[in-house]
């Protein structure tokens, strides 16, 4: 277990830069999911902190000493890959042993540690499996042994659970969440899932373009995003914006009550969701979405007056919130 | 579909049309080795020839060096020429191959050039020139021609320096070699046939090993090249070369006879060889061919050769000259010997040519040159395996067909396989193309190569051997087991060969393409194809090039390993391992692209990932290697490093092109080692054609081996 340390991290290749000024401090055992939309750096990121990338300008330190210039194997850390990256010529049970049998571990200490691994993650009955056998799940849990079997400071985890199946991921997503609590271990996350990063995380860090947006719990993002790019990247369905006339108002779909208030909108389609529904409007001209308890008395076509019951108020011109 | 159909028909129909009647009116043709003056001598000739008789003459010129293996090979399977021009030397091998016609003598020739080309009581073609090597010295630099050896040895000393040798001349041939083997009064073949170990020949090969390498004023390993240039640049003083050498020589320059040996007093006598035009066995035009042939010798012919080619003629009947290299070569030829015309003279070159290969760089001495010469000589003047029953052979080729037929009857009661047979007679159709094709270009000619290996060809005769020459290649019998002329010795050479080119092959060619992968390489692009280049060059030229740069003193790679001062000195051809080393540079230069091809399409199939992974996990770039890329490029690899380990075992044209075997035979593989069995002097096609077996049982276990080796099927 180790504190990583971001001071002013960048990252370029050439003259492009891909991560700006990146500064960050994740606590002993915290769990942290990097988010942000595809492109946004967020995988080099944590590529940098694995060290196969290097680092440009700024620093890097974990458990307090600096890895600038340190090699990969040298850092003590695991990571998981999205496409697990198992060796393909290599039994379940080689590959989970494979970071002790490098270390020149003894034979019964790797044994004993792959089969208390297998046992943790349910993988006993497929050690003798080669990875080409197994399902995505099953290979999952692989990658995630392979990761834990030699106690690394810090586990990276670079959108582990994208290649799986809604239902799978759901499932999967618990179990980490167990095990991290089990193990304590600090885990950088990677995900452009905004449901992972509010389920998963202690902390969540949203970057935009290489630019750090916001950090904080999930609460913290979820009630007072930073920014309009937070605002409408956090929560599902995401926020609706409003431009009046010096400031941007944010209003979430949750917040929005119909049939009376001082706004008046024309519904467009309604999607029940069975204990919700989903309605979308048009409001001076722009789409507005309302989710509300079922039933919804409102029909396509009507108009209809609005509520707002908590209203988030940005800069028009930088989207900062004021 | 239209224009394809116009093509095949077009080629079709050239195919069909005889090419008789391509060439209008037949002319005579005339294959010779003549180039400059000569070449220009013989054109004016035969010009006027057609100008007086109508007959046309097409003169076709070869090599020098490909010139007599071309006849033997062309004339007796018919596609040789009416004529030839070639010395009087190899009589008595060419009317064992039947290669000529005799002729009717004609007067006006010297006796002496007339005699040189009877035998049998029959005259095998008529005399043009008489030709002997002689003495050429630089006037510029030498004032007067030397007239004893130790007048030679003393001036070439004071006019050797850094940039000029006092003499040069191919001092490793036995041709070159002749003027002091006959002066000390050793002989090619005597009264008793070729004694090739006595002291006349010890003594005779010490000199040439004085002049060669103990004087040090003679450059080493000379080629025909290099003598003309070094001459043309007027920096050889004394060059021993024939009258062919003005042909290429554009300064001043005096011929004079060869110095008398200073240790006997006896004159230095070189081969006297008597040039003559043949009448080639098979001509289509044998009358024409004959009447051309007498008139170029006679004095008319050999007036324009004399006058236009600077030839010294043997027509006796012509205008005198006083051209100064004329008379040189009339002088000696007084002082000289003719070629000998046994056949066994082809064998005694070729055993002193290799065992002078030491001689000349100062590997052996003059006693153990003249020991292997006579070693050599009685492995390739050996007499045939006696001629064997053909009995019990056909009686077991008898059986082995009716065992055939037995099968084949019994496996057509398989009433199964007769159905399956007619449900895919059509793709049986579809496939019988390519199967007639690998029977007519694979099966067929190795059952022809196999059955020449139950023959023995020894002077144009081929005698039924049955087994005697499987028996006599693996028992060693000949030779002993560790001479490097034996079986056993050259498969062992094979097999290293093999393994150390794969090894370095396959080193460097996975570790330039892991090196192409690496995101820090610019151009990679450009890289890659600068990387493909030697293997996409023709494999000879690239061993040509390469034989040209490990020459000991011009050489690139000596300059190289000088590191920009004094070049090295390394004999590269001198000696087994460095011989080897040369062989297997060249070779590795030819062969590491395609494995780095392989290799590189090997890797797109390896996620990048992977090593990532790997490396996160703890593994050092040796153990990311070892653990999984190699294990993971293996499958695409190992069919690669098998296909690779046959061509390389078989990779004829380095060997030949760059150490040619040498020294003495030592860095000869199996492949090339059938090649000098077939082609260089005896002809021994079935004693080649045993080894060329041997060499297919060789490759057959190891197909069975290296399936086990990559776990499938791959040969």
């Amino acid at each position: 277990m180790a504190t990583v340390t971001l001071k002013a991290l960048e990252k370029s290749y050439g003259d492009t830069k891909v991560l700006t000024g990146i500064d960050l401090s994740i606590e002993n055992g915290e769990y942290l999911v990097l988010v942000g939309p595809s492109g946004c750096g967020k995988s080099t990121l944590l590529r940098c902190i694995a060290g196969l990338e290097s680092i440009t300008g700024g620093a890097l330190e974990i458990g307090g000493a600096r890895m600038n210039d340190v090699a990969p194997q040298d850092r003590n850390i695991a990571m998981v890959f999205q496409s697990y990256a198992l060796y393909p010529h290599m039994t379940v049970r080689r590959n989970l042993g494979f970071p002790l049998e490098i270390r020149k571990a003894e034979a019964t200490a790797i044994s004993e540690a792959v089969e208390r691994v297998a046992k943790m993650l349910e993988l006993e009955e497929l050690l003798e499996r080669f990875p080409g056998q197994l399902s995505g799940g099953q290979r999952q849990r692989v990658a995630m042994g392979r990761a834990m079997v030699r106690e690394p400071s810090v586990f990276l985890f670079d959108e582990p659970l994208s290649n799986l199946d809604a239902a799978l991921r759901g499932h999967m997503r618990a179990e980490l969440k167990r095990l991290h609590r089990r193990l304590k271990t600090t885990v950088v996350h990677v995900t452009h899932d905004q449901v992972e990063a509010l389920t998963l995380a202690d902390r969540i860090l949203v970057l935009n373009e290489g630019v750090v947006q916001q950090v904080g719990t999930p609460r913290e993002l979820f009630d007072e995003p930073a920014n309009t790019f937070v605002a409408t990247f956090i929560g599902s369905p995401s926020m609706n914006l409003l431009e009046r006339e010096d400031v941007c108002l944010g209003v979430r779909p949750t917040d929005v009550t119909l049939g009376e208030g001082p706004e008046t909108a024309r519904v467009d389609l309604i999607e029940s969701l069975g204990a919700e529904a989903l309605v979308h409007l048009e409001l001076n001209g722009s789409p507005f979405l309302a989710m509300v308890p079922e039933p919804v008395e409102v029909e396509a076509g009507q108009e209809i007056a609005l509520g707002f019951r908590k209203v988030h108020r940005f800069d028009r011109e930088t989207g900062a919130r004021l | 579909m239209r224009g394809l159909r116009t093509l095949l028909l077009l080629t079709t129909a050239f195919l069909l049309l005889p090419f008789e009647a391509l060439a209008e009116d037949n002319p005579l043709r005339l294959w010779h080795a003549y180039r400059g003056a000569e070449e220009a001598a013989l054109q004016a000739a035969a010009d006027r020839y057609t100008e007086q008789t109508g007959t046309k003459v097409q003169l076709t010129a070869t090599p020098f060096g490909a010139f007599e293996k071309k006849l033997e090979t062309a004339i007796p399977r018919g596609n040789g020429p009416d004529l030839f021009i070639a010395a009087h030397g190899n009589l008595g091998k060419w009317q064992d191959l039947n290669l000529m016609v005799s002729v009717l003598p004609q007067d006006g020739q010297q006796p002496l050039a007339t005699e040189a080309l009877q035998d049998n009581d029959l005259q095998w073609g008529h005399p043009l020139a008489l030709k002997t090597l002689l003495l050429f010295s630089d006037p510029e630099l030498v004032d007067a021609a030397p007239t004893t050896t130790d007048e030679l040895i003393a001036q070439a000393q004071a006019l050797t320096d850094g940039q000029t040798y006092g003499l040069v001349y191919q001092a490793g041939t036995p041709f070159f070699h002749a003027p002091w083997m006959h002066g000390f009064g050793a002989e090619s073949i005597g009264p008793n046939g070729a004694e090739l170990n006595s002291q006349e020949h010890i003594d005779a090969y010490a000199f040439t090993q004085r002049l060669s390498h103990t004087l040090d004023i003679m450059p080493k390993r000379p080629t025909a090249q290099l003598l003309s240039q070094l001459y043309n640049d007027g920096r050889a003083a004394f060059v021993i070369s024939g009258p062919w050498f003005l042909s290429e020589i554009d300064r001043p320059i005096r011929a004079s006879s060869l110095p008398i040996i200073s240790e006997n007093g006896q004159p230095a006598k070189p081969f006297l060889s008597v040039e003559a035009i043949f009448v080639a066995d098979g001509a289509r035009l044998p009358e024409e061919a004959a009447d051309f042939a007498a008139w170029l010798s006679s004095s008319e012919g050999a007036q324009i050769r004399q006058d236009t080619g600077k030839q010294a003629v043997t027509a006796t009947e012509i205008e005198p000259t006083d051209d100064p290299i004329i008379s040189a070569v009339l002088e000696q030829s007084a002082q000289a010997v003719p070629l000998p015309t046994d056949s066994d003279i082809s064998n005694v070159w070729r055993a002193q040519e290799k065992a002078m290969e030491a001689l000349v760089s100062g590997g052996a001495s003059a006693k153990r040159t003249a020991e292997n010469a006579a070693y050599f000589h009685s492995i390739y003047s050996r007499e045939a395996p006696t001629p064997a029953s053909a009995a019990p052979y056909w009686i077991l080729m008898l059986g082995v067909l009716g065992g055939g037929v037995w099968w084949v009857r019994r496996q057509w009661g398989n009433a199964d396989l007769r159905r399956r047979l007619r449900l895919h007679r059509g793709d049986y159709l579809w496939v019988l193309p390519a199967g007639v094709a690998m029977l007519i270009l694979v099966a067929l000619p190795f059952a022809m190569g196999a059955a020449v290996s139950l023959y023995a060809h020894q002077g144009g005769e081929w005698t039924f051997v049955g087994l005697s020459h499987f028996w006599e290649i693996l028992s060693a019998s000949e030779t002993g087991f560790t001479s490097p002329m034996s079986f056993w010795y050259t498969l062992v050479v094979t097999l290293l060969w093999t393994v150390t080119n794969l090894m370095l092959h396959v080193g460097i060619g996975v570790g330039l393409a892991l090196l192409l992968r690496e995101p820090w390489i610019r151009m990679r692009g450009v890289w890659r194809a600068l990387l493909i280049l030697p293997w996409a060059i023709p494999n000879y030229i690239t061993a040509l090039i390469w034989k040209t740069m490990f020459h000991v003193q011009y050489g690139a790679v000596n300059a190289l390993l000088g590191f920009g001062g004094e070049p090295a000195n390394v004999d590269w051809f001198s000696s087994f391992s460095t011989a080897f080393c040369a062989n297997l540079i060249t070779n590795t230069w030819l062969g590491f692209p395609f494995m780095m091809v392989v290799t590189l399409g090997a890797l797109q199939a390896i996620p990048r990932e992977l090593e990532e992974a790997a490396e996160v996990d703890g593994a050092s770039w040796w153990t990311r290697f070892r653990m999984v890329i190699w294990p993971l490029l293996k499958p695409a690899l190992m069919p690669a490093i098998i296909l690779g380990s046959v061509w390389t075992f078989n990779m004829f044209n380095v060997i030949y092109l760059v150490s040619n075997g040498g020294p003495m035979g030592s860095t000869e593989i199996l492949i090339s080692d059938a090649y000098q069995w077939a082609f260089s002097g005896g002809n021994y096609y079935g004693y080649a054609a045993a080894y060329a077996v041997l060499i297919f049982g060789v490759l057959l276990i190891y197909s069975r081996f290296a399936n086990r080796l990559a776990g499938r099927r791959v040969l």
